[in-house]
C-alpha cells in the first residue's frame, strides 16, 4: 500500500504564480510597502511643489508682472497649498511613521493592516482628484480658503468642491493610517518594550497618530459642511442667513495648526533619533524630550487662534492664543536644549542623515522665533498676512518637513532599499538647499516686517521698497529646488547603484536595525527581549562578549606547546 | 513704515521686542548648535561620553525657558493694552470729535472699500479724516473677509460679514497714507487698495459737505430723470 504524498510537502518549492512588481505593490496590505508608496508619492509632490512655488516667484521676480494672470495666480497658489501640506508634508511624515515605527517596537506587521491599505487609497484618490481637478478648474480661495469666499456665491465653478473632495479623501487616509499605527504601537510592541522603552521616533509616531485622530476629524466635519453649503443650500459658513463665517476659519485653523505641529513633532522624533546615533550617545534626557514632544502636540493646536488675531474675535481669546503661543517656548526649547547636549560630548559622524538633522534645527529654530514674533497680539497686527509670515511658517515647515524629511529618508534609506544615498550629492545638496532656503526666505522677512508686502498677492507694486527683495527671494527659491531636485535624483539614482547597506549601517540602537534590509515581509524571524531603550546595542555588547569569551576559551584549551 | 498714530507707536515697540526675543532665539541655538557641531567630531578621537541628565538640569532650563517666556507674554499684553487703546481728539482735532471719537463705517465689498460718514456721506477708495482727531472705523463685509490694513495708521484688522470689528487711530500729520487688503479675497485682490488723506478738520468738514451735497444733487437728477420718464 503505497502512501498519499503529503500536499504541504509536495508544495514545497512549487513555483507560485509570478506577478509583476506594482500589483504586489498596488494589493500589499504590508506596512514597509504602503509606507514607501507614502513616501515615494510625497517626494514626488515635493517635486510639484516645488515646480509651483517657483512657478509663483518667477511671477513676483519683478514689479507689476503679467507673466501670470490674477486667477491663474491665485489656483497656482491653491495648488501648492493643497500640494505642499496634503499631498506631500503629511503623507511623508505618515509614511515614515508607518514604515518605521512598527520596525522599532519590534512588530510583525501592524494590527489592522487592511485599514492602513484603506488610507493609502484614499490619499491616492484624493491626489488624482485634486490633479485631475486641476485640468479643469482648480480652487481658487488659497492655501486656507476662508469661508464665505468658497461659498457658491462668490466661487461658482467646482474648483472648492475638487478641493474639498480631494484634501477630505486624503485627511480620511491619514485618519485611518493613525487608527492602524496607534493600534499596532499600542498592542503589538515586542516583549519587555515599555512605553518608557519606545524609541523617541515611534513615540513621536504615537503623539502624531494621537493628533490626527484629534485634529483630522475636525477638518473632515468643516470639509462636509462647506460641501453641504455648497451642493445643497448650506448655511453654515454664509454670512447674514446665521450663518458664521469664522466657525470655517476655527475648525480649519485647528487642522492647520495641529498639521504644523505634527510635522514639527515627526520632524523632532527623527532629528532625536539621528543625533543620538551619528553621536554614539543615548539622548540627554528621554522622558524631557517625550513629554515635550506630547505638550507640543496639545498646547500647540490650542493656539490655533494664533491665525486669527485680526479677526474679530475678542481680545481675550487674542490673548489666551498668545499664551498658548508663548507656553510652546518651554517644550520647544527643551527638546532642542536636548538634542544639542546630546551632540557635546559625542563623537559625531558628519554624514548625510547628521548633516540634514542639524540643518533641520538651524531652520526650525528660525521659524520657531519668527513664529514667536507672529504670535505677540499687536505685532501680529502689523505682521500678519504679511511676507513676514510666509517667511516664518517655511522656516518652520521647509525645516521640518523637507530637512527633516531628507534627514529620515538618508536615515532610514539603507533601511528601505539596502543601499546608501550617494555622499557626495547628498552634501552638494545640503549646502544647496541651505543657501537656497536663506537666500528665498530672509528677504521675505524685511518685505512684510519693513514694507507691509501683503500675503498671497499676485502682484506688487514698483517704488515701495518691495523691487530687491523679492528677486533676491525668487532666485533663493530657485536654489533651494535645485538642491531639493539634487535629493530626489539621489535617492532615485541610489535605489539601484547606491553602496550595499548591510542591515546596520549606522550603528543605530533601535530594533529596526535587527532586521535586513529591506525587511523581510515578516518583519524579524526571532525577536530580543527588549531590556533597555537601546536594544541594538545591549544586543552588539552581548556579541562582542560572546565572541571574546569564545576567543579566550579558545586561547585557553590550545594545548601549551 | 512710519508710525502716525498712538497705536501704530506702540505696535512698533512691540515690534522691536518681538524681533530682539527671536533674535535672541536664533542665536542661543544656532550658537550653542555650530559650537557642539565644530567641536566634538569623531575626528579628534575620543569616546563619545555616555552622559545623561538628571532631572535638576530639565527643570532648571524649563524655568529659564518660563521667565523668558514670561517676560514677552507681559511685554506684549502691556504694549498691546495701549496699542487698542481708544486715543482721543487734541487740541488741532476736529472739535465735534473731542468727547467721543469720529466713527465712520468702513464696508469692504470685492474689491474696493466703502466709508460712511456720520453726515451720511460716503466715500469709495479714499478715506478722508481730519488730523489729531480720535477715529473710530468699524469694519464690516458685504461678501467675504477683506482685512482692512494702512500700517502707518494701524493694525490690520478683519471686516468679517455678520461682524463688526473696529479699527481707532489719530493720524498725528497731514498727508496721504496707502493700503492694501491683507486677506485673499478673489481675482481682484491685489487691486483691492485704499488711500486714507488726513487733512486739516475745516478741509475734512468741506469734503464732507461737497460730498453730501454732490450725491445729493446725483439723486435729484436721477429721481428728476425717472419722474419724466426718460429713465425706464
Amino acid at each position: 500500500m503505497s502512501e498519499s504524498p503529503r500536499p504541504e510537502l509536495v508544495a514545497e518549492g512549487f513555483p507560485g504564480r509570478p506577478r509583476p512588481r506594482w500589483v504586489e505593490l498596488a494589493t500589499s496590505a504590508d506596512h514597509k510597502d504602503i509606507g514607501r508608496i507614502l513616501i515615494t508619492g510625497a517626494l514626488g509632490f515635493l517635486f510639484l511643489a516645488a515646480v509651483e512655488m517657483l512657478l509663483m516667484r518667477l511671477q513676483l521676480a519683478i514689479p507689476e508682472n503679467s507673466f501670470m494672470t490674477p486667477v491663474g495666480f491665485n489656483r497656482m497658489l491653491s495648488t501648492y497649498g493643497v500640494t505642499a501640506i496634503f499631498f506631500f508634508a503629511i503623507p511623508l511624515v505618515m509614511g515614515f511613521f508607518y514604515y518605521v515605527a512598527p520596525l522599532q517596537v519590534g512588530a510583525r506587521g501592524t494590527a489592522l493592516p487592511r485599514l492602513g491599505q484603506l488610507g493609502l487609497a484614499l490619499f491616492g484618490a484624493g491626489t488624482i482628484l485634486y490633479y485631475a481637478g486641476f485640468m479643469f478648474t482648480p480652487s481658487e480661495a488659497g492655501v486656507n480658503p476662508l469661508s464665505p469666499l468658497t461659498e457658491l456665491a462668490f466661487l461658482s465653478n467646482n474648483g472648492v468642491d475638487a478641493w474639498a473632495t480631494a484634501t477630505g479623501l486624503a485627511t480620511l487616509g491619514f485618519v485611518f493610517l493613525a487608527i492602524d499605527l496607534l493600534t499596532t504601537l499600542r498592542r503589538m510592541r515586542a516583549p519587555g518594550m515599555a512605553w518608557r522603552r519606545v524609541p523617541i521616533f515611534a513615540w513621536a509616531a504615537t503623539v502624531g497618530c494621537w493628533l490626527m485622530l484629534a485634529i483630522g476629524p475636525v477638518l473632515l466635519a468643516a470639509l462636509t459642511m462647506l460641501m453641504i453649503d455648497r451642493n445643497y443650500d448650506g448655511i453654515f459658513f454664509a454670512d447674514g442667513s446665521g450663518g458664521a463665517p469664522l466657525l470655517w476659519q476655527h475648525l480649519s485653523w485647528i487642522f492647520y495648526t495641529g498639521a504644523y505641529m505634527l510635522i514639527l513633532i515627526f520632524a523632532f522624533g527623527a532629528i532625536a533619533e539621528i543625533v543620538a546615533t551619528f553621536a554614539g550617545k543615548p539622548l540627554f534626557n528621554r522622558p524631557a524630550v517625550m513629554g515635550s514632544l506630547a505638550v507640543i502636540a496639545v498646547v500647540g493646536t490650542l493656539a490655533w487662534m494664533q491665525n486669527m488675531l485680526t479677526a474679530p474675535i475678542g481680545i481675550g481669546w487674542m490673548y489666551f492664543a498668545m499664551l498658548m503661543s508663548l507656553v510652546l517656548v518651554v517644550p520647544f526649547g527643551l527638546i532642542l536644549f536636548n538634542l544639542i547636549s546630546t551632540l557635546v560630548g559625542g563623537a559625531l559622524r558628519m554624514r548625510a542623515p547628521l548633516l540634514f538633522a542639524i540643518g533641520a534645527i538651524s531652520m526650525i529654530s528660525i521659524g520657531l522665533a519668527a513664529e514667536l514674533e507672529q504670535s505677540l497680539v499687536a505685532a501680529a497686527w502689523q505682521i500678519k498676512n504679511t511676507t513676514d509670515a510666509t517667511a516664518s511658517t517655511h522656516f518652520a515647515l521647509v525645516g521640518g518637513a523637507v530637512f527633516g524629511g531628507f534627514a529620515a529618508l538618508h536615515y532610514w534609506f539603507p533601511k528601505m532599499t539596502g543601499r546608501t544615498m550617494g555622499e557626495y550629492l547628498s552634501r552638494l545638496s545640503f549646502w544647496t538647499m541651505i543657501v537656497g532656503t536663506l537666500v528665498a526666505f530672509v528677504p521675505l522677512f524685511f518685505a512684510g516686517a519693513e514694507q507691509g508686502q501683503v500675503i498671497d498677492a499676485y502682484k506688487f507694486f514698483s517704488g515701495k521698497g518691495l523691487d530687491a527683495y523679492n528677486l533676491i527671494a525668487s532666485i533663493g527659491v530657485l536654489i533651494l529646488g535645485i538642491g531639493i531636485v539634487m535629493t530626489l535624483v539621489n535617492a532615485i539614482q541610489s535605489r539601484v547603484n547606491g553602496a550595499e547597506a548591510g542591515h546596520d549601517p549606522w550603528g543605530g540602537d533601535t530594533l529596526e536595525w535587527f532586521t535586513l534590509s529591506p525587511p523581510e515581509p515578516h518583519n524579524f524571524d526571532v525577536l530580543p527581549d527588549v531590556r533597555s531603550t537601546r536594544p541594538m546595542r545591549d544586543i552588539r555588547e552581548a556579541i562582542a562578549n560572546r565572541t571574546a569569551r569564545s576567543e579566550q576559551q579558545a586561547r585557553e584549551s590550545q594545548p601549551v606547546a | 513704515m512710519a508710525p502716525h498714530s498712538p497705536g501704530t507707536d506702540q505696535i512698533d515697540t512691540l515690534l522691536w521686542i518681538g524681533f530682539i526675543a527671536a533674535a535672541i532665539v536664533v542665536v542661543v541655538v544656532n550658537v550653542a548648535l555650530f559650537r557642539a557641531v565644530r567641536k566634538y567630531r569623531s575626528e579628534r578621537g575620543a569616546e563619545p561620553r555616555q552622559l545623561t541628565s538628571g532631572r535638576g538640569i530639565q527643570f532648571r532650563v524649563a524655568g529659564a525657558l518660563t521667565v523668558f517666556a514670561a517676560i514677552v507674554f507681559i511685554l506684549a499684553v502691556v504694549f498691546t493694552d495701549k496699542a487698542q487703546q481708544q486715543p482721543t481728539t487734541g487740541a488741532a482735532g476736529l472739535a465735534a470729535a473731542k468727547e467721543r471719537p469720529l466713527e465712520i463705517k468702513a464696508t469692504g465689498q470685492q474689491w474696493l472699500w466703502r466709508y460712511e460718514y456720520p453726515n451720511g456721506a460716503f466715500s469709495y477708495y479714499k478715506l478722508v479724516v481730519p488730523v489729531d482727531t480720535a477715529v473710530q472705523l468699524n469694519l464690516v463685509s458685504t461678501d467675504v473677509v477683506h482685512t482692512w490694513n494702512v500700517p502707518d495708521l494701524a493694525g490690520k484688522h478683519d471686516a468679517v460679514p455678520g461682524k463688526t470689528n473696529e479699527v481707532v487711530f489719530r493720524a498725528d500729520e497731514e498727508g496721504s497714507f496707502g493700503g492694501e487688503a491683507a486677506t485673499l479675497s478673489g481675482q481682484a485682490y491685489a487691486a483691492m487698495r485704499t488711500d486714507v488723506e488726513v487733512v486739516s478738520p475745516q478741509a475734512y468738514e468741506a469734503f464732507i459737505e461737497q460730498q453730501q451735497s454732490e450725491i445729493e444733487a446725483a439723486q435729484q437728477r436721477v429721481v428728476g430723470l425717472i419722474e419724466n420718464g426718460e429713465v425706464p
